[in-house]
């Protein structure tokens, strides 16, 4: 059995324009022929043991856990996906895939056609959340395929915080797995996203994250890859209302056999515009990585101030990480640097340690946390601080 | 209101430097490419067989290869409207009094300085198609060296010619490789033998001066095992209507410990496509280094890249990049690390002006074995107004164990608080501007001979002043 249009008869009770668009996701994919490495975003990333519709198990049909808060205030809406689309269509109907287009490639089609579980979570204007909103999307067993999606939208001068946490045992066999985000961030709003990827080492995770920002609206958005043998995250920001300010941050660490790709941009449309990359990477074994980002500064985008860099520590001699930062510049009135960097452990630093009887191992430890540390500094709210730390201080050993 | 008067350099440009002598050419091909071009190209130089067959299968390759889809336009680029050979005099002067009158009054239009004809060793210039100009230094001759135009080398130098020339660069590498190597006159050999070290820099001037002709010098350059020598190619066109094509083919080979420099300063005419393969090959402990700085054409594509093939190795590449009204400047460098313990820096500094673009590209690559190597990218460019434009695309393949690897780029205006100062200092804002576009291109100007600089900064200064007003 494989992912086909019946598939999609196990998702019912759905409303008509959703299935009509879900029909609609599955001809795109069907039209749209696999990536292949001579397309420039594939070119690294091998995907030739994968077929995506052999997983053809879907998970979370009725939606997954999420840890609501007791007293959510009035007017704010959190729901899973696919209820708010039953119940709050006037809402979810125009905003959903418009940012993360079904037709960009034959993963996002996937995703668009078969979501399940995930998140809708609307703020009306002026309200603030304190605590964090936290949605797990956990997988209980291997060879399905489990693709939630998130759609965030935040009113005028909205604050909140939203964690995803996408969470697999390392010994489930191979399955198929993203996890999505589109978020809004209105006028002057201010949100917090964190995305925590820790699937399982055997899943191939696709994902898909982009956010459009409003005048003067400020996004903090924070990914932590860990799990997955194949993991795959596009982090894009549009800005497109003076004043907007976008964080995009990433740590990731990777070992054993894993692949990790990431594809960012960072898509200044007006002027007056702030973003700021920082992805920090650590490599270890045979573990490879991919890391191409976009800066891109349109026309019209004058006074705009954009910062990227990536840079990633290689553990072991057998690691490999590949950087492409990229800049697009169309107007003269900005401030852009990009930086990326690639290499060892700084046998200096190593001696310096191990001079003062820090035994090798511990040094390393040390050097490793010490490279996270001012971007673990930048995640938006502790409640994710706590859980990320404690993932990497795991994963350290 | 005290007006002050308007200097726009920007217009007496042909009157100055946009002069051209008419033709009178011996013998002019006719437009077009086909295998009785090239033989009639390999006949009237008199080559040998084999090179013969080296052109035609050329031709061939160039005929199956596609078009680069990505980078600039290249569509509007026809084939079959270009002059694949022209030859200005049958017979190669050696002294600057024997030269054709014509060809002569090119150079007193061009500033040769004095001091360059009497002192420096050998000036190869080419005019048109083929070496005119040529003398060699005595002393150049009595330590070995071999400087002269390639044509001569293939007549003169056989053995050695036929053992490097096209081994850097085979035909079949790219699409306008294949053509050069298909229809190339020109150019400079240079032999440098074991630990021999050439002082002083070699030069040669290129030109084009005819119109719709397209140039495809070859150049080839051998430094043996412990030698150094430092190569200057420095070129202004005069400007024509119709679109020209220049398509240069440059390989050098560096042996262990040697070191070669090789300089470009390219200035060629607004509506020349500049679309040129520069690759060395650098042996143990060897250095390379491309300093390059592309100023004129419509659109220039040139990587200069160094294979790093034995530990020890160094490749340096230092491109300065100038794109005003029309211009797309797409350059850039590679470094292939093949051995291990190599090292590479590329340094890149980019204005563009008047809407023009420029783009660095780049390409790192460290196969497998290449370990412990350490590669350095800094690229820096300067938008002077709002209808220009800069990418920086760095590829970076990293297959071996244990590197380093660092990118930086900066992408900036003229900084207010610079210009402030300066003009609070009585300066004026173009004259503040060209120092700040001066100062930010300093580290390349630095690394040239005294009369290039100045010549380099007298460019900058017409291009910055033409847009005033």
């Amino acid at each position: 059995m494989t992912l086909t249009l019946d598939s999609l008869d196990i998702l019912q009770g759905e409303p008509d324009w959703l299935g009509e668009r879900r029909r609609g996701a599955l001809a795109t994919y069907e039209r749209l022929p696999m990536p292949s490495k001579t397309d420039e975003e594939w070119r690294r990333t091998d995907i030739s043991g994968l077929n995506p519709t052999l997983f053809s198990e879907l998970e979370h049909k009725n939606g997954f856990k999420l840890d609501a808060l007791s007293s959510l205030p009035r007017g704010v809406i959190l729901e899973p996906l696919r209820v708010a689309a039953e119940k709050h269509p006037q809402l979810v109907e125009p905003l959903l895939f418009s940012l993360i287009k079904a037709d960009r490639d034959r993963f996002s089609a996937l995703h668009a056609a078969f979501f399940t579980g995930g998140t809708f979570l609307y703020v009306p204007d002026g309200v603030e959340i304190v605590e964090p909103i936290v949605g797990q999307h956990t997988s209980h067993e291997g060879g399905t395929a489990l693709l939630p999606h998130t759609l965030i939208v935040a009113g005028r001068g909205a604050r909140f915080h939203y964690l995803d946490e996408y969470i697999g045992r390392d010994d489930e066999p191979a399955a198929y797995r993203s996890g999505s985000a589109e978020i809004f961030v209105g006028e002057g709003a201010e949100v917090g996203y964190v995305a925590v990827q820790k699937w399982g080492r055997n899943a191939w995770h696709f994902a898909d994250q982009r956010a459009r920002l409003e005048k003067d609206a400020r996004l903090r958005l924070f990914n932590v890859t860990l799990g997955a043998q194949f993991s795959k995250t596009r982090v894009e920001a549009s800005l497109v209302g003076q004043g907007s300010d976008a964080e995009l941050k990433a740590i990731y660490f990777a070992s054993g056999k894993q692949f990790f790709d990431f594809h960012t941009l960072q898509d200044h449309q007006v002027g007056n515009t702030r973003s700021d990359l920082l992805f920090k990477g650590a490599l270890q074994d045979t573990a490879r990585t991919v890391y191409a980002g976009l800066i891109r500064i349109e026309k019209g985008a004058a006074r705009s101030d954009a910062y990227q860099a990536n840079r990633n520590l290689v553990l072991s001699d057998h690691a490999k990480a590949t950087s492409i930062p990229m800049l697009e510049i169309d107007n003269n009135d900005v401030r852009c640097t990009h930086g990326a960097t690639v290499g060892p452990v700084d046998p200096q630093s190593m001696f310096y340690l191990q001079s003062r009887g820090i035994p090798a191992p511990t040094a390393k430890r040390m050097i490793v946390q010490g490279f996270f540390g001012d971007v673990l500094d930048r995640i938006p709210f502790e409640h994710a601080r706590n859980l990320i730390e404690a993932d990497l201080e795991a994963r350290l050993g | 209101m005290a007006t002050v008067p308007k200097v726009d350099v920007g217009t007496d440009y042909k009157e100055k430097y946009g002069f051209f002598v008419p033709e009178d050419y011996i013998f002019k091909a006719k437009r077009g490419l086909n295998p009785e071009i090239v033989k009639e190209i390999s006949w009237m130089k008199k080559e040998p067989e084999w090179m013969l067959k080296f052109r035609l299968r050329s031709l061939e390759m160039f005929r199956k290869k596609p078009m680069p889809t990505w980078g600039a336009d290249l569509s509007v680029i026809d084939f079959e409207n270009i002059f694949y050979y022209l030859k200005a005099s049958d017979k190669q002067s050696t002294s600057w009094e024997d030269l054709p009158p014509d060809i002569k009054k090119t150079y007193d239009r061009l500033g040769v300085p004095e001091a360059e004809r009497k002192f420096l060793a050998g000036v190869s210039a080419q005019y048109e198609s083929e070496v005119v100009y040529h003398s060699l230094h005595e002393e150049l001759s009595k330590k070995g060296v071999i400087f002269t135009d390639t044509d001569s080398a293939l007549r003169d130098h056989p053995e050695l010619f036929k053992e490097y020339f096209g081994t850097v660069i085979p035909p079949a590498d790219n699409k306008f490789a294949a053509l050069n190597s298909a229809v190339w006159s020109g150019g400079s050999f240079i032999y440098v033998p074991k630990g021999v070290r050439v002082d002083i820099p070699l030069q040669a001037y290129f030109r084009i001066n005819a119109e719709n002709m397209g140039q495809f010098e070859r150049t080839l350059i051998i430094c043996d095992e412990g030698s150094f020598v430092h190569y200057i190619e420095g070129c202004t066109a005069p400007i024509y209507t119709t679109d020209s094509l220049h398509s240069a083919v440059v390989e050098i080979i560096v042996k262990k410990g040697a070191r070669c420099r090789y300089t470009t300063i390219q200035n060629w005419s607004t509506n020349v496509f500049n679309l040129v393969t520069k690759r060395a090959l650098a042996y143990a402990d060897a250095t390379m280094e491309w300093v390059d700085g592309n100023l004129g054409s419509q659109i220039t594509m040139k990587y200069p890249s160094v294979y790093l093939m034995e530990p020890g190795a160094k490749g340096d590449v230092l491109s300065v990049a100038f794109a005003g009204k029309g211009q797309h400047q797409d350059a850039g460098g590679k470094m292939i690390h093949v051995a291990p313990n190599t090292t590479s820096t590329i340094t890149s500094k980019s204005i563009s002006k008047g809407g023009g673009r420029t783009s660095y590209r780049g390409h790192i690559k460290m196969y497998p074995g290449a370990n412990n190597s350490k590669s350095f990218v800094k690229c820096d460019a300067l938008l002077l107004d709002d209808e220009s434009r800069s990418d920086t695309y760095p590829y970076n393949d990293v297959d071996a164990e244990n590197v380093t690897l660092g990118h930086e780029a900066t992408v900036s205006k003229v900084s207010d608080e610079q210009l402030f100062y300066l003009m609070s200092r009585g300066i004026t804002r173009n004259e503040a501007e060209t120092m700040i576009v001066n100062g930010f291109i300093e580290p390349f100007t630095k690394e040239l001979p005294l009369e290039y600089a100045v010549e380099l900064n007298r460019l900058i200064q017409l291009e910055m002043e033409g847009s005033v007003g």
